[in-house]
């Protein structure tokens, strides 16, 4: 074969491999439409309470360019409930699953056997009690931090001086990391100051009337803020101040109105936003290992409900 | 064809180059005027929304609030504000009259006050009361003077302005109040977003606060930020920025009366975006374009030099001693080039046989000429020796000399041969020498050793004779006649050549002599025919060539040898044509021997 002939089948060759090349990256280009796809899984998903955390996802599925689908879900989830449905959303296609762990014993190996096959993400608690034992990150609310805030507030009002006072303390569950956290950091700050806890709710059975009077009601959680500030309304409060932590628009309302005295707020929108960014960074890296987040909060009173900053809060809420 | 081929990719790398370039310019443009009229047509919605809540404004001012007292017409008040409200409640979140001291003189839709919100603090309430003249529109707040029991908060526009309320007869100041829904803007907003190349528009007054930002809580969280202040600061137009080490394209439009901006943000990266794909089809289009030229490249370069090639083999086969045709074919030039080289060497074939046959002739003039030396003399001298002989009345002798002459005559004629078997040579030889022994009275002796196969190859004809003539004059013939004078002619044949040598054991000939007896043609011959050994090894070397020819030894008083050196070629009727033709010095010799083998066996 002449030296030409040799030279001319080498330059097709090149060239047809450089076609190939072109035209691989050409449909890989345009299958490049094709989105990741996030599930998120949290407990009673319509409601009010995770409206920031749903546009904080929504925001950040947009500014990222992912795919973000919240399942909807009843009031309260078994593990066993929760797992059948992160099955459901991989076998449907999710590439990360986003989770408010079930309460109850085995979700922490539950979610850890998942998270072998797929990323995934707890947010608002880790599935322990303990936060570090838990070994899947979480994107959460600094929660110790806002039962110090809490309590720290009361103490702001009463000049430090809580001698001789009660209180009532309200949690929809004490089975959280998130409710055991705050309720330590509440109590933590308020010891040796001389106030008497007289009742502990929790279990979700709500405030009642008998309820022993006391000086103040502290709700640890959204649900708990709107049941008092519900009492609050109703007169059933016996003159309670109530203080707590909330993320709804119907909890702030009880603020407006001044059924609650003191609110403070998780950065919902950001532990909606910060959870999917943290997903899609692992997802570009196959060794990048998600780290857990801690997100700020806000104090609301009455007199700055209506700030900028607040009302920024609040229009993450209204969303 | 590597420079036609790398013209070729070169143009159509300019080409590509050239086309992307304006495929892009164009497509910018096109981005920019289409971001630019849809700026335009946003930007005029924007403006007849606020239009509209602007005629709402004037509407409940000047036909509802200006028209009626506040103490007496509440109700017409009322039902005015209520029937503006119901026809644009798409738009609107409420519409409220407050007095000078903030307190809500009407408001619709009906609902409770929240307890004390203190207007006279709020941003739109202020504005009113500062400027009194101007309609003023706030940027986008929460509502915060309703209670609807909803627990909703709602994201309002306020345009607020001061009227003049009649209560009781007396003219007072007050606000009137139009909460625009949000969402309203927001929705507008939100169609023109949705691209998702990176390009996006937002929405700021003019001090740069943002009222619409697709990412407003990000940028207000501090997750993202963007450039607001300094695009308020821009007039209507395009301009060009780096905004954190992104470089982009800023579009600004003005909103009428509110003094907004309506500000449209193309990234450059958005604007190769889309331009990927077409960068990978103008490339893989000059790939397959690229193989296309080097295929044709490849074809025009075969049919070009295909004739070349052809025509060169041809030429190198006739230059490696085959005759083929030379190939004549391809375009006119090579066709031409072509009939050229085949007219050149049918030329020089033709000329080449003229000059193998001039040479012939001339060789065959040379012998012819030779030859024609040897007979006078030794005629001359042969009949001098009978004409003695008659004298001394010796008939036989004279007899038998006249025999042996006609002998001698007849192989020299040999029918004009040039070329005779060696047993005529040797006979030729034996007449000679008979004549000779009879001439110089038996002084010498004549031996022959012939071996008999020697006689049936080619000589050259009268080859020994001037040799013999040579031994007697030189060698014997001064010897006494006690010394008896010898002569041996020896026929051998050795290694494919055959042998004829001449050996006396006369008085030799001086070392210096030799050597110039084979190369002095200019030496006067004392005795003899006068052709001496020159000439004889001349005609052997112009027959067989240079390589053959004549050899002498010889050594003072003991004698000399003289060798005749030929090829061995069997004496045939062709071979003695070819060789008198000259062809085995044209080293023909392959087929000589050729011929030879046939006859050899044919004879078997």
């Amino acid at each position: 074969m002449s030296n030409s002939k040799k030279m001319f089948i080498l330059t097709e060759l090149l060239l047809a491999v450089m076609v190939i090349i072109v035209a691989f990256l050409m449909m890989r280009e345009k299958n490049s439409g094709n989105q990741d796809t996030i599930s998120v899984i949290i407990q009673d998903s319509e409601d009010g309470q995770w409206s920031a955390f749903k546009y904080g996802l929504r925001m950040a599925a947009e500014d990222l360019g992912v795919e973000m689908v919240v399942v909807s879900t009843e009031e309260k989830l078994s593990v066993q409930e929760q797992q059948s449905l992160i099955e459901n959303e991989i076998e449907n296609g999710a590439d990360a699953v986003i989770v408010q762990p079930a309460c109850g014993a085995g979700a922490e190996e539950m979610l850890q056997k998942i998270g072998k096959r797929i990323p995934i993400m707890l947010v608002e608690y880790t599935a322990s009690r303990e936060k570090d034992a838990s070994a899947l990150p979480a994107v959460r609310p600094d929660n110790g931090g806002m039962g110090t805030a809490l309590a720290e507030e009361i103490l702001k009002d009463y000049e430090g001086n809580l001698e001789g006072k009660t209180m009532g303390i309200v949690s929809s569950t004490l089975d959280t990391e998130a409710a055991l956290n705050r309720q330590e950091g509440f109590l933590d700050v308020l010891e040796g100051k001389g106030v008497e806890i007289l009742w502990t709710l929790s279990g979700g059975e709500g405030l009642a009337e008998e309820e022993e009077k006391v000086d103040f009601v502290i709700a640890l959680d959204d649900h708990s803020l709107i049941d008092a500030g519900r009492a609050a309304q109703a007169n059933n409060l016996h003159g309670a101040v109530v203080y707590g932590i909330g993320n709804s628009t119907e909890a702030v309302y009880y603020l407006d109105m001044g059924m609650v005295e003191c609110l403070v707020v998780p950065d919902e929108f950001n532990v909606g936003y910060q959870s999917i960014q943290e997903v899609v960074r692992k997802r570009g890296r196959l060794f990048r290992k998600m780290e857990s987040i801690e997100v700020s909060y806000t104090v609301m009173r009455r007199e700055n409900l209506f700030s900028d900053k607040n009302q920024e809060i609040l229009f993450t809420m209204n969303q | 064809m590597v420079a036609f081929s790398v013209i070729s990719v070169s143009i159509m790398l300019i080409i590509g180059v050239v086309l992307y370039a304006r495929f892009s310019d164009i497509s910018r443009e096109e981005m920019i005027r289409s971001t630019q009229k849809l700026m335009e047509q946003t930007g005029e919605n924007l403006e007849d929304y606020l239009i509209s809540m602007r005629q709402i404004s004037d509407a409940a001012y000047y036909n509802v609030i200006k028209e009626s007292d506040f103490s007496s017409q509440e109700n017409d008040i009322q039902k005015g504000l209520n029937l503006l409200y119901e026809a644009n409640k798409d738009n609107l979140r409420s519409i409220a009259v407050y007095n000078n001291y903030g307190s809500l003189m009407a408001a619709e839709p009906v609902a409770s006050q929240k307890e004390d919100p203190d207007v006279t603090r709020q941003g739109w309430y202020v504005q009113a009361m500062d400027e009194m003249e101007n309609m003023h529109f706030s940027t986008p707040h929460i509502q915060n003077l309703f209670n609807d029991g909803t627990f909703r908060y709602y994201w309002v526009i306020s345009l607020s302005r001061v009227v003049e309320l009649t209560d009781g007869g007396d003219s007072k100041l007050g606000v009137l109040l139009v909460d625009m829904d949000y969402s309203s803007i927001s929705r507008m907003m939100k169609q023109i977003n949705t691209a998702n190349t990176g390009q996006y528009y937002y929405l700021c007054d003019s001090d740069g606060e943002i009222i619409y930002h697709q990412q407003q809580i990000q940028i207000s969280d501090g997750i993202l930020s963007e450039n607001s202040k300094t695009a308020a600061s821009y007039k209507d137009g395009v301009y060009d920025e780096t905004f954190e080490g992104e470089k982009r394209k800023v579009l600004v439009n003005t909103i009428s009366y509110t003094g907004w901006k309506l500000v449209g943000v193309i990234p450059y990266s958005s604007f190769t975006h889309g331009m990927i794909n077409i960068r990978y089809f103008i490339f893989l289009l000059m790939l397959l374009m690229g193989m296309m030229l080097v295929i044709i490249n490849r074809v025009i370069a075969v049919r070009i030099s295909r004739p070349i090639l052809l025509l060169n083999d041809s030429v190198r086969e006739y230059e490696a001693g085959k005759k083929p045709e030379i190939y004549i074919g391809g375009s006119q030039e090579i066709r031409h080039l072509g009939y050229s080289i085949q007219r050149s060497y049918e030329r020089i074939e033709s000329l080449m046989k003229k000059i193998v046959w001039e040479q012939n002739e001339r060789r065959r003039s040379e012998l012819d000429a030779l030859q024609s030396q040897i007979n006078p003399h030794f005629l001359y001298n042969a009949l001098d020796s009978i004409t003695w002989m008659i004298e001394a009345e010796r008939n036989d002798d004279a007899a038998y000399m006249i025999t042996e002459l006609a002998k001698f005559f007849r192989i020299s004629l040999s029918k004009g041969r040039t070329i005779i078997s060696v047993k005529d040579e040797l006979q030729h030889a034996k007449s000679y020498m008979n004549i000779q022994k009879i001439r110089c009275k038996n002084t010498f002796s004549v031996e022959f050793e012939i071996d008999p196969e020697v006689e049936t190859y080619c000589s050259v004809k009268l080859i020994l004779q001037p040799i013999l003539e040579n031994a007697i004059n030189y060698g014997v013939s001064s010897m006494d006649d006690d010394d008896c004078g010898e002569i041996r002619i020896i026929a051998r044949q050795e290694e494919g050549n055959i042998f004829l040598e001449v050996k006396d054991n006369g008085i030799g000939i001086p070392e210096d002599e030799v050597d110039l007896l084979l190369t002095d043609n200019t030496r006067v011959h004392k005795h003899g025919s006068g052709v001496g050994l020159v000439n004889v090894n001349n005609r052997i070397q112009i027959v067989f060539g240079k390589e053959y020819g004549i050899h002498i030894e010889s050594e003072l008083d003991e004698g000399t040898l003289v060798s005749i050196r030929m090829p061995a070629i069997l004496y045939t009727e062709e071979n003695r044509k070819l060789l008198e033709k000259g062809y085995y010095s044209l080293n023909r010799k392959k087929i000589i021997d050729e011929k030879r083998r046939e006859n050899k066996n044919e004879q078997q």
